[in-house]
């Protein structure tokens, strides 16, 4: 059985842009200046999605209380939803004196009696790795006992960032899911769609569509997922990164394991959605199938100018300012293009050194990036005459301020924004936010201010 | 009195709708005037926390974390992370006060959180808080208690018109206010330790906030001490009463284990009467109570054919429970996230200290639920009716807004408890 994976090559993953620059892509945060996530937060977030799978948190009752039902991770799966479920040992005072392994074996057998799900993930937390526990050894004795995968998740919150703690979620499946299952039969158009975790059901967006051009997606890391797709996805042709660049070890292990080559691409949009399936098609290599594609985006872009035409008008001339994280800076900005909306700034602050270049691409030279976009984005709107502003909820007062429409883009969106449809979600969004006169009422001065 | 079963026997929570210590003592540091909570422990638990908070409140929430590393985890007793987080917080942002509190990785790794307060040139309080131990009741009432502890300055001087109110955690910010003008309204000042009614009742600030907008000034809390009373709501509070009186002997305490319907709102009535002499309430007290009078009779007919799942911190539990038996509802299941001496008082026909798995086990006992967000798919699920209470709750707008305590708001809660239920039962 495998081993622990190694937190110190993820960090110094050699097929990121910024290697070559930096040593490493994960710095340590600033005590009293940090925002964000932690490992064990982004372990949950890349293995959550499998939806027949157990997630048991062993911890104290912060990790999972805090995490459980709070992402609307979609899936198609039939029997009891486990993403929308929260399992945890709640480790008490005696489990952090006596140890919490016996407690950790009785949760498995439970889980086991009342749930029979396909898998069990087992999480380690920072108090539980700290005092010790040996959840590989409980693993592998609850997996031999029950004849199904039991898998430790190595990604305590204080190893580092969501991002770190993805890849460490990536690094369990590959170790020990990937590869223990041969699929019932293959297709010369198998893939994978890794980092795609089918958040508001961003994934059904774009499937159907690969569906009708007869790609097959064999498994998922890890959006609609299923534990025995995921276990025979060596035998892929082809990985897709989905938007997130997290997983990129995952891949690169899997192209040097099973030679299985990747790419990297994103749904957002109506030109990346059109770019990203034919980037699928050629990848796979298919004349045919490159032809194919080829007139299905035709049809579909076409029938989305259709839908999109009553609302050019509106957006004609409407400038916006961006402000999220990591692929969003991008992706989104050149979502907001192409429903005619020029973007005059994204923040890149917490972006990656990849997606600040991609920013710089999508922008053009006359786009502001914003390195502290809480300080600048004020500025902006008044400079630029933003009509628009997109950011979290946080940001919400800087719109109010400055009398502009502004809609909500974090992680709690209900809608999909992804594929073809998903921009019509957005259209209507943006639209509904134009018109909306609460900005302009909300500011109004009360009869007794000057 | 009902089968009681504090311990939950099993090995693990299914569902839980339990919350942690930490995530307690950070909210009462948000009651506090432009304070900054700042948590010691991986940054995931702030992060956490503060996303949990935003979305309840739907209000900017200041927080930060001494984000402890593998490394720090190891290395640091606290003293490098502390010191650190307290110069870039005060570089960026002036807080009039930084509430230290604890997680369980620190606790576990033993840093003495009382020993690096001493190097800390800047007002802070801490706290311990390990997530391993009690809940969000219990990190609220820690926190406030090291408030007292910390900062209120001992006197003998007594100011008979001053009241301090020390509410449990699951009082909303509109509760808080309500109760303050409640006491008010009998000719007294009141202070509330900590204040969400100014902080995070849901008003539109100026701008974007750095630090907590509103609360009980840091200078408020250190005067506090000369108080004539101290009024305790909750069981979790009593010992944070005990320590204000620790500070002035002469300071007389009441205790309310809740100020829920019309029994626990008559106790506080009749004492502020037996208190300031007076022969009866003001005028609006008085329309009130007949307004709850007439609520639990209207309510009656559709809620003494109901059986209620109630679900909640003890304090808050109890006080629900209590409401609902008084105007006939029957509360055949109560569920408390932590074990606490106040579940004897509830007079439900199953009270026990558990998760939603045991909510749903017992699903043929009750047609009701009242509970926080999480019982949002658990009432879809079992086709149960749902009244939306406790933290946190992302389903619906305006929970600083709900008020459900005092004759006031145990009107409104009757109403929507007999309404919800009678909408099922028609469309069932």
């Amino acid at each position: 059985m495998a081993t622990k994976p190694k937190i110190k090559e993820l960090l110094e993953e050699s097929a990121c842009s910024h290697h070559k620059t930096k040593k490493t892509s994960c710095n340590a945060p600033t005590p009293g200046a940090t925002t964000g996530g932690c490992a064990f937060e982004g372990a949950q977030i890349s293995l959550f999605p499998y939806a027949d799978a157990a997630h048991l948190v062993h911890g104290p009752i912060t990790c999972l209380a805090a995490s459980w039902e709070t992402r609307a991770t979609k899936t198609s799966h039939t029997g009891r939803d486990f993403t929308q479920m929260g399992f945890t040992t709640d480790i008490a005072n005696t489990d952090v004196v006596f140890g919490g392994e016996q407690k950790l074996l009785n949760a498995i057998d439970y889980i086991l009696q009342h749930y029979s799900p396909e898998a069990i993930f087992v999480y380690a937390t920072c108090v539980t790795a700290l005092i010790g526990d040996d959840i590989d050894a409980v693993c592998r004795q609850a997996a031999e006992k029950y004849g199904l995968p039991v898998v430790p998740v190595h990604a305590p919150g204080f190893v580092g960032s969501k991002n770190l703690g993805s890849r460490l979620g990536g690094e369990a499946a590959l170790m020990h899911l990937i590869g223990t299952l041969e699929p019932e039969f293959t297709t010369p158009f198998d893939i994978n769609l890794i980092g795609e975790y089918n958040v508001t059901g961003d994934m059904w967006q774009y499937s159907h569509l690969l569906d009708e051009l007869g790609i097959r997606i064999l498994s998922t890391l890890s959006g609609d997922g299923r534990v025995r797709a995921i276990r025979s996805a060596h035998r892929a042709r082809l990985n897709v990164i989905v938007c997130a660049k997290s997983l990129i070890s995952l891949t690169r292990k899997m192209e040097e394991k099973y030679g299985i080559p990747h790419i990297s691409l994103s749904f957002y949009g109506k030109r990346d959605t059109s770019a990203g399936l034919l980037a699928i098609a050629e990848a796979l290599g298919d004349a045919d199938l490159i032809e194919r594609t080829k007139r299905l985006i035709v049809r579909e872009e076409a029938a989305l100018e259709e839908k999109l035409a009553p609302y050019r008008a509106l957006f004609r001339g409407k400038k916006a300012v961006l402000n999220t994280g990591g692929n969003k800076t991008w992706s989104i900005a050149a979502a907001l293009q192409d429903l005619g909306i020029e973007v005059v700034a994204t923040a890149v602050k917490k972006a990656t050194e990849a997606d600040r270049e991609k920013a710089r691409e999508v922008l053009g030279e006359k786009g502001v990036l914003m390195m502290n976009p809480g300080a600048e984005q004020a500025r902006i709107i008044e400079e630029r005459g933003a009509h628009l502003l997109l950011a979290g909820g946080r940001s919400l007062y800087t719109a109010i301020k400055k009398g502009i429409a502004f809609a909500d883009v974090n992680q709690e969106k209900k809608k999909s924004y992804g594929g073809y449809n998903g921009l019509l979600n957005l259209a209507e969004d943006l639209k509904n936010a134009l018109e909306n006169p609460v900005f302009k009422n909300v500011a109004k001065r009360a009869p007794w201010e000057k | 009195m009902g089968e009681i079963s504090h311990r939950n026997t099993k090995p693990l929570q299914v569902n839980p709708f339990k919350l942690s210590q930490p995530m307690g003592a950070t909210l009462a540091f948000l009651g506090v005037d432009r304070c900054m909570p700042l948590m010691h422990g991986a940054m995931g638990c702030t992060s956490f926390t503060k996303v949990y908070t935003t979305r309840h409140f739907c209000e900017p929430i200041a927080i930060q974390t001494t984000a402890v590393t593998d490394i720090t985890a190891i290395l640091d007793g606290g003293d490098t992370s502390i010191v650190e987080s307290v110069k870039n917080i005060t570089a960026k942002v002036s807080p009039s006060l930084i509430g230290l509190h604890s997680t369980g990785l620190t606790e576990t790794k033993g840093d003495d959180l009382r020993a690096v307060a001493a190097q800390v040139d800047f007002p802070l309080v801490y706290v311990n808080t390990p997530d391993y131990e009690g809940g969000l009741e219990s990190g609220w009432a820690l926190a406030t208690r090291a408030l007292i502890e910390q900062l209120v300055e001992p006197t003998e001087a007594i100011d008979d018109d001053k009241v301090v109110l020390l509410p449990h955690v699951s009082l909303t910010p509109i509760e808080v206010e309500k109760i303050k003008e409640f006491i008010a309204a009998f000719g007294y000042d009141v202070l509330a330790l900590p204040d969400l009614s100014t902080s995070l009742d849901g008003h539109l600030g100026e701008k974007q906030a750095a630090l907590s907008s509103g609360g009980i000034g840091v200078e408020q809390i250190r005067t506090l001490g000369d108080a004539g009373l101290v009024v305790s709501v909750g069981d979790s509070m009593r010992a944070c009463a005990e320590a204000l009186q620790k500070k002035n002997p002469f300071m007389r305490h009441r205790h309310f284990s809740h100020l829920s319907g019309l029994e626990g709102t008559d106790a506080l009535a009749a004492w502020l009467l037996a208190e300031t002499g007076r022969e009866c309430p003001p005028e609006a007290i008085v329309r009130w109570r007949r307004r709850l009078q007439d609520a639990m009779l209207d309510g009656h007919f559709s809620l003494g054919q109901t059986r209620v799942l109630a679900l909640g911190e003890p304090d808050h539990l109890t006080g629900l429970c209590h409401s609902l038996l008084e105007a006939g509802a029957k509360v055949t299941v109560a569920i408390s996230t932590v074990a606490s001496p106040q579940l004897e008082r509830i007079q439900g026909r199953r009270v026990l200290v558990g998760d939603l798995e045991d909510a749903e086990n017992l699903c043929d006992e009750y047609d009701l639920i009242v509970g926080n967000g999480h019982c949002e798919a658990l009432a879809h699920r079992l086709h149960k009716a749902l009244v939306l209470r406790g933290f946190p709750n992302w389903e619906e707008v305006g929970n600083p807004l709900k008020q459900d305590v005092l004759y006031e708001g145990g009107a409104y809660f009757l109403c929507e408890c007999a309404n919800t239920a009678e909408k099922l039962r028609g469309h069932g």
